[in-house]
């Protein structure tokens, strides 16, 4: 013991006697402090494994929820648009203008009170191929899902009675378009619009009632998002968004395009 | 799991550092809250996450899923450690990640001027060009970003499960957690 400043040999034997406890009271603390360190890498270990199993979970049922592959389209939908829009015009017109919207977006009923007798002059003429793709994006901004029950019922009129049907059933949601933030129209309401727009019968009352083209209206929505949808009325001519939802702005851009 | 009672010293009386770890827990808190819930808000409507993501045009299709799905989860686990006190310096790292990129992911749609809500709280996606609120949503995002590093440096709080304060031991530094 080198460093003893000690003379005693009994005081010398007590104070090895300490620095031997005390040697060991540190090794038992770094002793301590190792496995508490273990054990806490151990937990992080466990804990990371257990996010990356919620997360791998999570994408798996999230995107069954999303998956659409086997929707049923109403009947005479539009070509060259995977079923999704309903056409409105000649298939030889010059002039393609696909529409998207949301009976829900107050945006969209004023694009039509501008721009709806515009758009059936440019139908009329042959100038134009109106294709109106039915979107739902606005499901939270109301009670009871208006967005995805309106375009159901929408489909289900196409389905019935046809496109004209259908065109007309889209100016009647818009003329009685629920306010965002409450209810929207009721079943009832939607069951009396259709037979106004010449859908009738227990078949269309039934497919209303029942969304039977709710998966469908998944599929549609989802599919305008992959094509680039970041808003309602987007509307396009011959593939070039319209910059301003307005009748004059498609006047002009449906002249730019026929060139 | 973190003391080591006995060979501790008398605690040193409460000087600048009483507050901190009060301060910490309310911050701990409150992020760990906001993470939470905007995490859970994502996860009802798996399309609407889809298209807020999409909005952002910033990542291929093929990626769109895995972000919309997976993210949420990832900042419910955040917040749930956080509010637990516990891997707080990992998770708060976490954080700050996420937010710095969440950050750049809002500045950059504001910067190229799309209409979009940042989807931070569900909703997400398409707005009106009026109704835009980039610079509140930045701020909001910078404040939970210096939260988070404070967090980071500071990860030992009071209420925490694991992460707690505990009175400096002998020859221990500032520096003596893992």
């Amino acid at each position: 013991m080198p460093t003893s400043p000690d003379r005693a040999p009994a005081r010398g034997r007590a104070a090895a006697r300490e620095r031997i406890a005390a040697r060991r009271a540190a090794e038992q603390v770094a002793e301590r402090q190792r496995r508490s360190r273990r054990l806490r890498l151990l937990t992080g270990a466990a804990v990371a494994a257990l996010v990356v199993v919620a997360v791998v979970v999570t994408v798996v049922v999230q995107s069954a929820r999303t998956d659409t592959a086997d929707a049923v389209a109403p009947a005479g939908t539009a070509a060259g648009t995977a079923g999704t829009a309903f056409a409105l015009g000649s298939a030889d017109a010059p002039v393609t203008v696909d529409v998207y919207e949301d009976y829900l977006c107050p945006a969209c009923r004023a694009f039509e009170a501008d721009a709806a007798d515009t758009m059936d002059e440019l139908v009329a003429g042959g100038e134009v191929l109106v294709r109106v793709h039915p979107v739902a994006i606005l499901d939270r901004l109301s009670d009871d899902e208006y967005s995805t029950r309106a375009v159901n019922a929408a489909a289900v009129v196409a389905d019935a009675a046809g496109v004209e049907a259908f065109s007309q059933f889209s100016a009647l949601l818009f003329a009685e378009q629920p306010a965002e933030g409450g209810p929207g129209l009721s079943d009832d309401d939607l069951v009396a619009l259709a037979a106004r727009a010449g859908a009738t019968g227990e078949d269309v009352e039934a497919g209303i009632r029942d969304l039977r083209f709710g998966d469908w209206v998944a599929e549609a929505t989802d599919r305008a998002s992959r094509d680039g949808l970041t808003g309602t009325p987007w509307i396009r001519v011959d593939g070039e968004d319209l910059e301003r939802p307005t009748a004059e702005a498609l006047t002009a851009a449906v002249e730019a395009a026929r060139g | 799991m973190t003391t080591d009672g006995t060979v501790a010293p008398p605690r040193r009386p409460a000087g600048s550092g009483a507050a901190l770890p009060w301060l910490g827990t309310a911050v701990r808190l409150v992020l760990g809250g906001v993470w939470v819930v905007a995490g859970a808000l994502k996860l009802p409507d798996p399309a609407a996450a889809e298209r807020a993501v999409r909005a952002y045009e910033l990542v291929p299709e093929g990626v769109v899923p895995l972000l919309a799905f997976g993210l949420p989860v990832l900042e419910v686990a955040l917040g749930v450690l956080l509010l637990a006190g516990a891997f707080v310096r990992p998770a708060a790292v976490a954080s700050a990640l996420l937010l710095a990129v969440f950050t750049a992911a809002v500045a950059s749609a504001w910067a190229r001027g799309l209409t979009i809500d940042c989807g931070c709280f569900g909703d997400g996606g398409e707005v009106d060009a009026d109704q835009t609120a980039y610079l509140t949503e930045v701020l909001r995002d910078v404040a939970l970003l210096a939260g988070s590093l404070l967090l980071g440096v500071r990860p030992r709080t009071r209420l925490a499960l694991l992460d707690r304060v505990r009175p400096p031991t002998r020859g221990d530094s500032d520096a003596h957690q893992p």
